[in-house]
């Protein structure tokens, strides 16, 4: 399973799956502090996109855009991008 | 698996993650949820259930535990800020990037 290399890319693309099948799609994140890195995985059970990373200031990217997929899933349809 | 009210998720998320600090990793789950308590009835029974849509579902494990809750629209402001200050505080195992700085001697990793 392919981890992006960039961010943006994964961003995007997670973002963009999610909108296909809201109700399909998942957010996995695991933490490792003994081993000092966090993954990331978008799925809908067909596509996989994942994200690696061991450096600090990829967890202040991956918490924003974990609570922008979470305010998406509570609002009603028609979740326009919400500005921070 | 336990589900528990969202601020009770967040104290037990945080005692997950100060248990994991030496051994092992945190497992962070979301997905949207539209409210089902019962299964979805099989083809040809009636579904009575009217989905909600404003729902969503966090799991969180260390392997071992497992912790839930659901958020809807009224708890989320509150909660994800809550919750945002309880990742970043604890996630800060992570190396720092050191950029170029002026003079400053760097530790290179082998």
């Amino acid at each position: 399973m392919p981890y992006f290399q960039t961010w943006e890319e994964f961003a995007r693309a997670a973002e963009k799956l999610y909108l296909t099948d809201p109700m399909k799609v998942r957010v996995v994140l695991k933490y490792r502090h003994c081993d000092g890195n966090l993954c990331v995985k978008v799925t809908d059970d067909a596509v996989c996109l994942q994200y690696k990373t061991d450096q600090a200031q990829d967890v202040k990217k991956i918490e924003k855009l974990h609570g922008k997929l979470m305010r998406l899933m509570v609002s009603k349809e028609s979740g326009a991008m919400e500005t921070d | 698996m336990v589900l528990l009210e969202n601020d009770s998720f967040l104290t037990e998320l945080t005692r997950l993650f100060q248990k994991c600090r030496t051994s092992g990793s945190v497992a962070i789950t979301l997905k949207k949820y539209d409210g089902r308590t019962k299964p979805v009835p099989r083809k040809g029974h009636p579904e009575n259930y009217e989905p909600a849509d404003n729902k969503c579902l966090l799991r969180a494990s260390d392997g071992k535990k497992k912790i839930s809750t659901v958020i809807s629209t009224k708890e989320v402001i509150k909660f994800q800020m809550a919750y945002s200050n309880l990742l970043r505080a604890h996630m800060d195992g992570l190396k720092k990037k050191d950029k170029k700085s002026k003079g400053k001697k760097t530790k290179a990793t082998q």
